[in-house]
């Protein structure tokens, strides 16, 4: 199988505390927003729970660029700017993107966005600039309770592969046929619909 | 990240969050801060870095902060300000603080701060400490001072290698302690239940295999109607109770004395006598071959004496599991299946989180946890270390040995601003303390206390609410600014840590240890304060403490250090054994862990008027009062929200989103509704720490009352209860 980078993220560890969604402003230098969020699943609100006091409920979602196999938004684009790399990646061209947002509604998780300044559609790039230093996505470096794994999915043998097998990691949407690169090993509860 | 220049890599440690002091890289970049991310440490479960630090280039080059020194123009409070040299601030602090001293005497003057270098400055004022501890930290360690003889006796009953549950009781780990969470995560993950107590379901709570909903502050009745079931199932670990606690020994039935040997032969010695149940005999308490009774009554020196442990069990038999479950609101079942399991799951590891001790009593939930503990064999006797490794935290005296401040509690320092007594403050010097956002009766404090005092200096990064109060404020530097020994001050945390001046001080702000020493010398408080941030760092290593032994700043700077072991084994008790009943606490009726209601509850007569329960909890989007004004938290968590439960919300035709009041006789505090099921009827809820600007009106402060409890006054100082206020909620328009 070709190299396919991408993520486990285990949700029974994720304590929803946002430490992603900073890092991520950080390293990307994000003034406003992040391109991965934590959704609360369960009650109205961030950090509520589902139910009726006490049987209660309450789940953490970080929701990124899922680095498709076969990225809706790159067929969206009418100019080419969104591409794949051979690493599995996928990037938007900021300097062939004229800011059209015509990928935005294309995405099935969402997690595209356009940005004023630059004029331009932003995401997760899965920090390709660490990457091709041999580090590590910087959310997967700051995540408090190690829930994020980081690797190449087209290996069998790499650990991420190994996590998705003996956790039975799902992708979000499948039914969208993306084909996602980003799995989450479900709570003890089950999984996230 | 974008800029040019070369970047370099700074070891340092994180100063936000209070009680963790994770270890991070800093980028440095032009002379910059530009990045943090987390260290490694030799024991890899220290590796950790949370939202708030990583917004450190935001609290650090924020817009707001503090440039130069202030002088007060116009009334307190009015907002008026001149800038002045820092020799004019010095100057003038130096004046006024003599002319004070002279006047009312050297411990009129006084200092509340988390800042340890003020110490020194106290010391040789020998002027007044008032202790943060007591700002709702201060229930837990009272209640473990009576129970282990130390202030913080989680060791004994967290530290397992491999526990079998883990109960949370009233505390959100996962938000707030994230190296207990490691534990508690990774106990988890290898089988252990997780457990969680708390009126609200919190974050935590949403990992857990069971949650227990509890009317708060009812935490000692929960646990006696379990100890009650481990004595009807003849569940108890008699072993441990025999052996460490001070179960066996007699109590005399006249005076709630335990029985000495001097008590029954004359001219005997002091030692507890226990009934030997071999020979039928009283008999001292390090007897060879005694079986010591743990039930019964004898008759000794003509008086009736029961072993403590009987006591223990009478009073437990009042819980029967209808009756603690009518008091806590936890259903009978669930309250005999925990207490089975804190036996057929050993070890059990027992967090017990510092909201749990913030209701007026809360050093009886503290003091009944561990009795559990111990009734059921769940304490870990070699844990222990911590306290030996916090010597260090109080290292700011360790060079003046000769003078010392005089501590006072924090609300009884309400009393000395107040009324004079026991002796009057009139100088307050804050630092790393915003106590006047952060304390409780806040309107108290605002309109009693700071028209009292005749001089107030702020020394802080911004203009908070204490710094608008003040007469000089004094621009610090944040901790990437200044060059400070990091003292390992998480329970579980062995390190010691370097904290390196990373970047130069921003504008003329100036770390608190330069103006202790600036003005020391000033003062000519002596050549001690001419000391440089490193040489006193270097004064403290080769002090010869064992806490210290090994340790140079050499080492240091290559990265974290383990302190050294400390041989401990046993209770600085009186008697050496952990004391589930305390002599010393008989003068409140509190010699055992009795549930007492909580003076502000749903069941006092006050709650006519004010229904609900008040809380003001913590949360991972700031720490107390720091950080709520970075932006990026937040655009995460924008404002302050008061939580409710929909049938609470319902019955007073509150909808979410609403704007509400939230008020009793100390005050009020309006702000938005949300209402959501993760907190219980009966309970609300605002996250502590907003700044008064952030309220429409009021703060969270101005609910709580600042009501000294005189038993934890007597064992070690009283807390403030800021989980135990009744209040009402009104649509705002309808109060």
């Amino acid at each position: 199988m070709a190299k396919q980078y991408g993520l486990v993220i285990d949700l029974e560890r994720c304590i929803g505390c946002h430490t992603c969604t900073v890092a991520c402003k950080l390293e990307n230098g994000l003034e406003a927003g992040s391109w991965i969020t934590v959704q609360t699943i369960g009650g109205p609100h961030q950090d509520t729970p589902g139910g009726k006091h006490p049987q209660l409920s309450m789940h953490f979602l970080p929701v990124l660029c899922m680095h498709c196999d076969l990225p809706p938004c790159r067929d969206a684009c009418p100019l080419g700017a969104i591409f794949k790399r051979v690493d599995g990646i996928v990037l938007v061209d900021e300097e062939k993107c004229d800011g059209c947002q015509e990928c935005l509604p294309a995405c099935p998780y969402g997690v595209l966005s356009y940005d004023v300044e630059t004029n331009a559609v932003g995401k997760c790039t899965l920090c390709a600039h660490r990457v091709e230093k041999g580090l590590e996505p910087f959310c997967v470096t700051c995540c408090e309770t190690e829930a994020i794994c980081f690797g190449n999915l087209g290996d069998s043998g790499s650990s991420v592969s190994k996590v998705i097998a003996q956790r039975s990691a799902a992708t979000l949407k499948p039914e969208a046929g993306a084909k996602p690169a980003v799995y989450y090993c479900p709570t003890r509860q089950g999984r996230i619909q | 990240m974008s800029g040019s220049g070369e970047e370099k890599v700074v070891r340092t440690v994180c100063g936000i969050v209070d009680g963790v002091r994770c270890g991070i890289l800093a980028h440095v970049r032009n002379g910059a801060l530009v990045k943090v991310e987390p260290a490694d440490f030799p024991d890899p479960r220290f590796r950790h870095i949370c939202a708030r630090a990583l917004c450190s280039t935001q609290l650090v080059y924020h817009q707001d902060r503090l440039r130069y020194p202030l002088k007060r123009l116009g009334e307190r409070g009015e907002g008026r300000w001149q800038r002045i040299s820092w020799d004019e601030a010095l100057d003038t602090i130096a004046s006024k603080l003599t002319e004070i001293r002279a006047k009312y005497g050297h411990e009129s003057l006084a200092w509340a701060i988390e800042v340890m270098a003020y110490i020194r400055l106290a010391s040789a004022l020998e002027a007044t400490m008032i202790n943060p501890i007591g700002f709702g930290d201060a229930a837990g360690p009272c209640g473990d001072q009576i129970s282990y003889g130390t202030h913080y006796g989680d060791l004994y009953t967290i530290d397992f290698e491999s526990p079998g549950m883990c109960v949370m009781w009233g505390g959100n780990f996962a938000e707030t302690k994230p190296f207990c969470w490691r534990r508690i995560r990774e106990a988890k993950e290898r089988g252990a239940k997780l457990v969680a107590i708390d009126p609200r379901f919190t974050t935590s709570a949403s990992k857990a295999d069971e949650y227990l909903s509890i009317r708060p502050g009812t935490d000692p009745a929960l646990v006696l109607g379990m100890i009650n079931v481990i004595l009807e199932r003849e569940l108890v670990d008699e072993y441990f109770v025999t052996a460490h606690t001070v179960g066996p020994f007699l109590v005399r039935g006249d005076n709630g004395l335990f029985l000495r040997e001097s008590d029954i032969v004359p001219g005997g010695s002091n030692k507890y006598i226990i009934w030997d149940t071999q020979t039928n005999r009283p008999q001292a308490q390090d007897e060879e071959g005694a079986t010591p009774a743990l039930s019964g009554v004898y008759h000794l020196a003509g008086v009736e004496c029961r072993p403590a442990f009987q006591l223990l069990a009478d009073l437990a038999k009042q819980y029967p599991l209808e009756k603690a479950s009518e008091i806590t609101e936890v259903a009978p079942g669930t309250i005999e299946r925990l207490a089975v399991e804190h036996t057929t799951r050993k070890p059990v590891a027992s967090y017990r989180g510092m909201g749990l001790q913030r209701t007026f009593h809360g050093d009886l939930s503290y003091r009944a946890i561990a009795t559990l503990a111990a009734v059921t064999g769940n304490i870990n006797l070699e844990g222990y270390s911590e306290g030996y490794r916090r010597f260090l935290f109080n290292g700011g005296t360790i060079l003046f040995g000769d003078r010392f401040p005089s501590p006072m509690p924090l609300l009884q320092a309400y009393e000395a601003i107040a009324t004079g007594q026991p002796y009057p403050i009139k100088a307050l010097w804050l630092a790393g303390h915003n106590f006047m956002n952060q304390s409780p009766d806040n309107n108290k404090v605002l309109k009693e206390l700071v028209p009292r005092l005749e001089f107030i200096v702020v020394a802080d990064m911004f203009m908070t609410a204490s710094a608008q109060h003040a007469d000089v404020v004094l621009p610090t530097c944040s901790f990437f600014e200044h060059l400070d020994l990091v003292t390992p001050i998480d329970v579980l945390s062995p390190y010691m840590q370097l904290q390196p001046k990373v970047i130069e001080p921003l504008y003329e702000s100036k770390s608190d240890r330069d103006i202790v020493n600036e003005l020391g010398s000033r003062m000519g408080l002596g050549e001690e304060f001419g000391l440089s941030a490193e040489a006193y760092v270097e004064a403290i290593l080769s002090s010869g403490h064992p806490s210290v032994e090994g340790i140079t700043l050499d080492k240091l700077k290559e990265g974290p250090v383990e302190v050294p072991p400390y041989d401990f084994t046993g209770f600085r008790t009186p008697s050496g054994r952990m004391e589930f009943y305390s002599e010393g606490m008989r003068q409140f009726g509190q010699e055992l862990p009795v549930y007492l209601e909580p003076i502000e509850s749903a069941r006092q007569p006050l709650a006519k008027q004010y229904p609900l329960s008040y809380l003001s909890t913590h949360t991972k989007y700031g720490n107390h009062s720091l950080m709520a004004n970075v932006a990026w938290l937040r655009e995460l968590d924008a404002e302050p929200l008061l939580e409710m439960n929909p049938r609470d919300a319902e019955a007073r035709g509150i909808k979410d989103g609403d704007m509400v009041v939230a008020f009793n006789d100390r005050g009020r505090v309006k702000l938005k509704a949300k209402i959501h099921q993760g907190i219980r009827p009966g309970a609300v809820n605002i996250n502590e720490g907003w700044w008064h600007h952030h309220y429409a009106e009021g703060t969270h402060q101005a609910l709580t009352h600042a009501v000294i409890n005189p038993a934890q006054m007597a064992v070690f100082e009283p807390n403030s209860a800021m989980y135990d206020n009744l209040v009402e909620v009104k649509k705002a328009g309808e109060e």
